[in-house]
């Protein structure tokens, strides 16, 4: 182990948490992914809203396409153009932007669209204002996740073997799944449902009855990025840098080709002490805040 | 209620059989044509003909996503999505290595059809006798999912390497990583169709429209590929005809969605309600 590779771990750890943070945010300012369903729900309740349902794919696929997209135009520019690799970086995250808003406005036009007999209507305000900012936290999560499979492709002295597009898409199913196991329930339990009780669940006849009325005025997606930036996008953000930084930490200080065992048992490590850890978090949140009263008709928040 | 839609099946204007023969000889044919019209003129210009070959394929694979998920499987749609792709790479894989090894490189996509077929059939019976999906349609939209998977990767990975041979696709497609563009890409022209038409209100040109319209926007990212692969002239050619693809379909994907809406507002409040 050197400083230089350390110093690379620790980049590729920092990015790997911008990559996190803005995953998730993207996810929420387009309602994608889990709490997508509550939005979908709403107009076939009786609840039409103007909420962005951005329902690309589950986030696992759909961030895996932005990546790979990011890191194919990235290599070509590099390998073919010889361009400078931030440069081509810069283009890739480009491109994998406007892949995404082209993804995002045809799900918003075609979910609202099949939900004709509810009512609810396509508002183009909202696609003007609301598409820009999902496509630039794609910008971000893209960029940080290129950037990452070029330093292990390119940079650290003991190179990933595979190419730099396929790493970039593991990547991005990656941060996906921890977006969507992470990050959403912030958005989905605590912000559509803001007017229960804290920490009732999801009781089933409360399908589809999301907030639709914000502060002043109609709720919007904007208005959930706010909420969401406080605390699902920063946790979705470290559990995906320490997911990387560990990972690769492992193998920065034990060789991954003589020192192998060593970067397996410190994996198994790393896992048997999260698992204690998330076990104890969870037993003294329910010894703090548990048990939930049952559910007793509508409490006022 | 399911969020699909309802079961008992999508109404289609368009006979899922026709769908079926259109996507499996337009794919075909088209990938054949692209590879002699390569060789017989010594050029990769004609790769993007493999691109638009691959797009009839993706049509047929969103026909069968929505038949399938009209059964009210709404979640389910992305990963039937990425079922179709794994069950094609496979077909892919083993149909030019069995035609190379052979040394008859061009039956290459014959044992891949007839490979993705029989292969996803066999899934759909599992699916439906052994985790009891129940589906009447599961067997045989698995085995257009999986046809139509393949087809989709053999087409763009032709288009990105300029010819059918196992060994040049290994070294263009898989050993510089666009396979992955490929795969995620293809799979969700596949899935995306349907799932961003869920609902209701779903209209099947709608939703074919879509997967035009995909099709064309995964065209401009093998474009990209094969300008590392096969040069500028062919890339860019390939690049600009999935983009006038892609413009024209979106184009006719919003004024179906205009069409099919309950209304298109600049601005406004809350809609009345309708229960």
């Amino acid at each position: 182990m050197d400083a230089f590779s350390m110093g690379l771990v620790a980049a590729m750890g920092a990015l790997a948490t911008v990559a996190g943070a803005s995953e998730d945010i993207e996810s929420d300012i387009g309602s994608q992914s889990n709490p997508n369903s509550q939005v979908q729900l709403a107009a076939q309740v009786g609840n039409p809203h103007r909420i962005y349902n951005k329902a690309v794919s589950g986030e696992p696929p759909a961030n895996a396409l932005w990546a790979a997209t990011a890191a194919i135009v990235a290599y070509t520019l590099i390998t073919a153009f010889q361009m400078p690799a931030l440069l081509a970086l810069v283009a890739g995250a480009s491109v994998a932007a406007l892949f995404n808003g082209v993804f995002a406005m045809s799900s918003y036009f075609g979910r609202n669209a099949s939900q004709a007999r509810f009512n609810q209507w396509i508002y183009l305000d909202i696609v003007r204002y609301t598409t820009p900012s999902i496509m630039a936290h794609a910008w971000i999560t893209s960029f940080c996740i290129a950037t990452i499979s070029y330093i292990m492709v390119y940079m650290l002295p003991t190179p990933h073997p595979f190419p730099m597009p396929i790493i970039a898409l593991i990547w991005g199913l990656a941060v996906g799944a921890i977006g969507s196991s992470v990050g959403d329930i912030h958005y989905g339990g605590e912000r559509e449902f803001q007017n229960r009780q804290f920490g009732c669940g999801l009781n089933t006849m409360l399908s589809g009855q999301i907030v639709r009325k914000a502060e002043a005025g109609l709720r919007n997606s904007i208005d959930n990025a706010w909420f969401c930036t406080k605390f699902g996008g920063p946790a979705t953000g470290m559990g995906f840098g320490l997911t990387v930084f560990l990972d690769n930490w492992r193998t920065a200080v034990f060789d991954p080709v003589t020192q192998a065992s060593y970067a397996i048992a410190m994996g198994l490590f790393f896992i048997i002490v999260m698992v204690i850890y998330n076990n104890y978090i969870e037993k003294s949140l329910r010894r703090k805040y548990g048990p939930y009263p049952e559910y007793k008709g509508d409490v006022a928040a | 209620m399911s969020v699909g839609g309802g079961g008992g099946g999508a109404p289609s204007a368009y006979d899922p059989k026709k769908l079926r023969m259109y996507g499996l000889v337009g794919s075909i044919v088209g990938i054949y044509l692209g590879s002699i019209l390569n060789s017989a003129l010594n050029t990769e210009v004609f790769s993007f003909v493999g691109a638009i070959a691959a797009i009839f394929a993706v049509v047929m694979g969103a026909n069968s996503v929505r038949r399938i998920c009209a059964y009210g499987i709404g979640t389910g749609v992305p990963s039937i999505g990425m079922l179709a792709l794994g069950m094609g790479i496979i077909a892919v894989m083993f149909g030019l290595s069995v035609a190379e090894t052979m040394g008859f490189g061009l039956l290459g996509p014959i044992i891949t059809l007839v490979y993705a077929g029989v292969f996803g059939y066999i899934i759909g019976v599992i699916a439906n006798k052994v985790i009891k999906f129940n589906i009447p349609v599961m067997e045989e939209g698995n085995a257009d999912l999986s046809m139509a998977g393949a087809l989709a990767i053999l087409g763009w990975s032709f288009a990105v390497s300029g010819t059918l041979g196992y060994a040049d696709i290994v070294n263009d497609v898989l050993m510089t990583g666009y396979i992955a563009i490929i795969f995620i890409a293809g799979g969700l022209a596949i899935l995306h169709p349907f799932n961003a038409c869920l609902g209701p209100d779903e209209k099947q040109d709608r939703t074919l429209v879509n997967a035009i319209m995909v099709g064309g926007l995964a065209m401009v990212a093998t474009g990209i590929a094969a300008l590392a692969t096969q040069g500028l002239a062919a890339g860019l050619l390939q690049l600009i005809i999935g983009f006038a693809l892609w413009f024209y379909f979106f184009k006719m994907y919003y004024k179906l969605v205009k069409r099919d809406a309950s209304a298109v507002v600049g601005t406004g409040l809350l809609p009345p309600t309708v229960q």
